[in-house]
């Protein structure tokens, strides 16, 4: 994977996809999403 | 430049990107690339958009060269006739600059490419012209990312944009101050209550300060990774683009009018010293010899330096007032003048080196060595104005020229109206030296007085002079 020499921001990365009409948000609600399942699903076994 | 034009010298402001890097040898401008930046720049010799705008101006001229080693490619640029910051730009300059990138980067994703950052300083102007210098900067487009740049092109552009557009709020002493410009969190401070609700304040402004804040921790390889899996895309990356030049376009508010605006109305010239005066300095410059780059100081509405361009291939016109640089430059442009360059800058606070060891960007006497000064009725404003001592007023004028350049200045008297106005503001006997003997015998210690005209008025002296070599 190329790394950009530039540290791009990782809010200033999400934020692009907010702004990007309907379909941005779409892909920012689906980024987000992701991250809340992903959480749940390691809350459980977090527990042991 | 003082600098021995054999052997290379490495530009200090080019160290940002490992991958490529600029360098000077005899006086030319090269770009050295290493392995990936190489076969980054054939693919981006070869796409169609580049071809375009290079022969639009768009792109600093471009082409490669045999290979300077260690490097694997070597590029030879164009030479950009004065080397300017975003902070020495108007209003409407930093924002003509602001549309040149997003259309060059909406340009380069057509094509499969896009920008590796976002920068201001990725910008220069032939005259009135914006020019795209970081040929380095484009990268073929990985599917699913959105603009690495995006966030440098909000503190270095947009945010001064919104700032002098909603607020009035002058941006230039916000970029001088900060090489990385301002952040998503200094901004939000500008813009609470009903301000919050402003184009392009709550998603450029807020939610993207907020959104830095709840990702602090998250990397960006890991975003990266996460948006491509949420389907981000490169369609998605153009709207993104064409949504911030939209705005961008609506940003268009002129700074207002300020006390030099309207000064050729008021300076109080006769119809008689004007013509006079505009004689002097035409044959001055028509007397140097086609000059390189002539300088105007206290440039105002541009009349001088208009006449200077008639013969000197370049000029640099400086001045103060940063309404007036914003007037001039659209007026310059409405006229099609490209080889005028207005600069917003305070001769009494020059710009200062700035970025690493206060070397990655040049202060403004490290980059400037002009073939004709022009120090038209602002003597007085320095010397009386700002208190500076008339000799040191003299060095700087001598200090900005070549050996063998010519300074063409003006005098005004103390007894000239607006000299009197200006003194009238200092306690009586300030300025025992401010006579017109006394310059007259520092400018002959520096230089060779060459011609010396009374304006009809009587109350203010041209004086044409070579400046010692
Ligand atoms: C009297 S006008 C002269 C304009 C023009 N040079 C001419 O001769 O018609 C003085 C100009 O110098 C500018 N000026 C005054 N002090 C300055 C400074 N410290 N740095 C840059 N410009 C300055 C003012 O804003 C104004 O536009």
């Amino acid at each position: 994977m190329h790394l950009a020499y530039l540290d791009a921001g990782s809010g200033s990365l999400i934020v692009q996809a907010v702004v990007g009409g309907v379909a941005g948000a779409a892909v920012a609600a689906k980024l987000y999403w992701r991250r809340l399942v992903a959480r749940f699903r390691r809350q459980p076994t977090d527990q042991h | 430049m003082a600098h021995p034009d054999t052997g290379v010298r490495v530009d200090p402001g080019s160290f940002r990107d490992p991958g490529n890097r600029v360098f000077h040898r005899d006086g030319e401008v090269l770009r050295g690339l290493d392995e990936r930046s190489a076969r980054d720049w054939r693919a981006l010799a070869g796409s169609g958009f580049f071809r375009t705008l290079l022969a639009a101006g768009k792109l600093c001229g471009t082409e490669e060269v045999a290979p300077t080693p260690p490097w694997s490619a070597t590029l030879r640029h164009e030479r950009i006739p004065f080397v300017s910051h975003p902070y020495e730009w108007s209003f409407g300059m930093l924002r003509d600059a602001a549309l040149l990138h997003l259309e060059i980067l909406r340009a380069a994703l057509v094509d499969g490419f896009t920008t590796k950052d976002g920068s201001a300083y990725n910008l220069q102007w032939r005259g009135t012209a914006p020019v795209f210098i970081d040929i380095g900067s484009f990268q073929p487009y990985r599917d699913g990312e959105p603009w690495a740049g995006y966030r440098q092109f909000c503190q270095t552009l947009l945010y001064p944009l919104l700032l002098q557009a909603h607020l009035g709020v002058d941006f230039q002493p916000w970029l001088r101050a900060r090489v990385d410009g301002l952040e998503p969190d200094q901004m939000r401070r500008f813009f609470g209550g009903a301000r919050r609700l402003l184009p392009g304040v709550p998603t450029h402004v807020h939610l993207h300060g907020a959104m830095q804040q709840r990702n602090a921790r998250a990397t960006t390889s890991d975003v990266r990774a996460q948006l491509r899996e949420a389907g981000y895309s490169r369609e998605l990356a153009a709207a993104t683009v064409r949504g911030i030049e939209k705005l961008v376009r609506r940003l268009d508010r002129r700074p207002g009018e300020s006390h030099w605006s309207d000064y050729q109305r008021t300076c109080g010239y006769s119809a008689q010293d004007r013509h006079a005066k505009e004689r002097f300095v035409e044959e001055a410059v028509a007397a140097a010899g086609a000059p390189a780059m002539a300088l105007d100081l206290g440039a105002n509405d541009g009349r001088y330096a208009r006449i200077a361009a008639r013969h000197a291939r370049y000029v640099v016109a400086v001045e103060q007032d940063p309404a007036v640089v914003d007037a001039l430059y659209r007026a310059l442009r409405a006229e099609g003048e490209r080889r005028i360059l207005p600069l917003v800058m305070d001769l009494a606070d020059p710009s200062p080196g700035g970025g690493w060891r206060g070397v990655e960007r040049a202060g403004f006497a490290a980059r400037t060595r002009a073939d004709v000064v022009l120090a038209l009725a602002v003597v007085h404003h320095l010397a009386i104005g700002r208190n500076v001592p008339l000799a040191e007023v003299v060095d700087q004028l001598a200090g900005l020229a070549t050996p063998g350049a010519t300074l063409v200045v003006e005098f005004v008297h103390p007894e000239d109206p607006m000299a009197r106005r200006l003194l009238a503001n200092k306690p009586d006997g300030l300025f025992p030296d401010y006579r017109r003997e006394e310059f007259e015998r520092l400018l002959a210690a520096r230089c060779r007085i060459t011609r010396r005209a009374e304006l009809p008025s009587g109350t203010r002296t041209l004086y044409r002079a070579v400046v010692n070599g």
